[in-house]
């Protein structure tokens, strides 16, 4: 098994930053849904990773915990992240994406 | 070139790749897009082989999303690792033969000029500094005396990190690498110098840990050269594997880099700022009033 970037919705939803999607040296990977975290109250949505595309650097975590220092992304094995957002989920919309959550390790239900 | 080129055939959208149909629908293409929105639109470059936290990779990615006119660009590369990653986005990638880029570029923007006329299409060249500063040092300079009007780009690694870790031109003196166990035995090369030597209208340096600042200098820099002459970029791009930076640290490298010895400079020529301020609003360029300057 291999880490990938987790981000926790709550900790991003609440300020927002953005910050990591701009330095993730893989492209479509950190994505951005401006509806997530609307159940909990927050307004500005938050990042969370297409973990297919993740290749496990963890410059988003340095990103996060050093410039943001926000510490809402950690590496997590990608078997036990859970359901989690993949690329052939994901879906844009008008200047927003969101992504239908599925289990990232194939043949597991 | 134009929109079209991007599009589906009608009837064959559904066969499509969904990454492609993504594209299509819900890339920059024709759209105003910037760094800032970056996750929330398909970006033009694709899933690509460059090594993990490849701080080149970011640049790249950054400077594609930059381009104005991405519908309207054509990017020009040599061999080096750069190429693996440029080759992958959904814009014309034009392969020189090592050290040709320049010369390839001033062909390409000669003939899109005589094909297009006014049109603005857009010739950026994305090299390392192996191919710019070494094997294509001669195209490179000579294509800025002759005022080829296209914009260079060095992903500066300062190593030649897809062949082993040779030093280049731009390695730092005294730097040991895997294939300098001596250390480099002359200074870093001053293309910077050389670059406003030989009349290039605008000269930056950048490192990608600033990501609002690689979009602003990479979209000057294509705009001076569609109509003022040529300009160049010189990006601190870091290889990780050869300097052993763990990914991790890769953009606490840049910024000590960056305050330590690589600083964001800016040359441009007072004729690229007066066309950047009339032509496409850049308020910093504008005549400052007489009575301002008097007070002075």
């Amino acid at each position: 098994m291999y880490l990938v970037a987790n981000i926790d919705t709550e900790i991003c939803a609440a300020t927002s930053c953005k910050l990591c999607t701009q330095y993730c040296p893989e492209a479509n990977t950190i994505l951005y849904d401006n509806a997530a975290g609307e159940d909990k109250g927050f307004k500005y949505g938050a990042a969370y990773v297409a973990v297919d595309r993740c290749k496990g650097c963890a410059q988003c975590v340095w990103v996060c915990d050093n410039m943001a220092k926000h510490n809402a992304i950690k590496m997590e094995m990608i078997d036990q992240i859970g359901d989690t957002a993949l690329t052939e989920n994901v879906t844009y919309g008008e200047k927003t994406s969101t992504a239908i959550l599925a289990n990232p390790v194939r043949g597991q239900m | 070139m134009s929109l079209d080129y991007v599009k589906f055939t009608p009837g064959f959208g559904k066969f499509m790749p969904k990454e492609y149909r993504d594209m299509v629908e819900h890339g920059p293409f024709g759209k105003k897009t910037s760094v800032s929105q970056v996750g929330t639109f398909k970006e033009i470059l694709e899933e690509h082989p460059m090594c993990a936290g490849c701080a080149m990779t970011l640049f790249i990615r950054l400077a594609i999303i930059a381009f104005p006119n991405p519908e309207d660009t054509i990017t020009v590369g040599t061999a080096g690792c750069g190429r693996l990653a440029i080759s992958q986005a959904a814009i014309p990638f034009v392969y020189g033969n090592y050290g040709d880029q320049n010369g390839v570029a001033s062909g390409l923007t000669r003939g899109l000029r005589l094909r297009f006329g006014d049109k603005p299409k857009d010739v950026v060249v994305m090299a390392g500094d192996g191919g710019m500063a070494d094997i294509g040092f001669a195209q490179t300079l000579h294509s800025w005396f002759r005022k080829e009007k296209f914009t260079t780009i060095m992903l500066d690694n300062e190593v030649y990190g897809n062949t082993g870790g040779q030093e280049s031109g731009m390695t730092n003196k005294n730097q040991v690498l895997k294939m300098a166990p001596l250390g480099k035995k002359f200074e870093k090369m001053d293309m910077l110098g050389m670059a406003k030597v030989a009349g290039c209208a605008y000269v930056a340096t950048v490192v990608p840990n600033n990501p609002r600042r690689v979009e602003s200098v990479i979209k000057k820099a294509v705009l001076v050269a569609r109509e003022i002459g040529p300009s160049y970029i010189q990006a601190y791009t870091s290889c990780n594997i050869e300097y052993a930076i763990p990914t991790d640290k890769v953009m606490e490298d840049a910024k000590t880099v960056e305050t330590d010895r690589y600083k964001f400079s800016e040359y441009i020529t007072d004729e690229a700022k007066e066309y950047l301020s009339q032509l496409y609003g850049y308020k910093e360029y504008l005549p400052k009033p007489a009575a301002a300057v008097e007070k002075k």
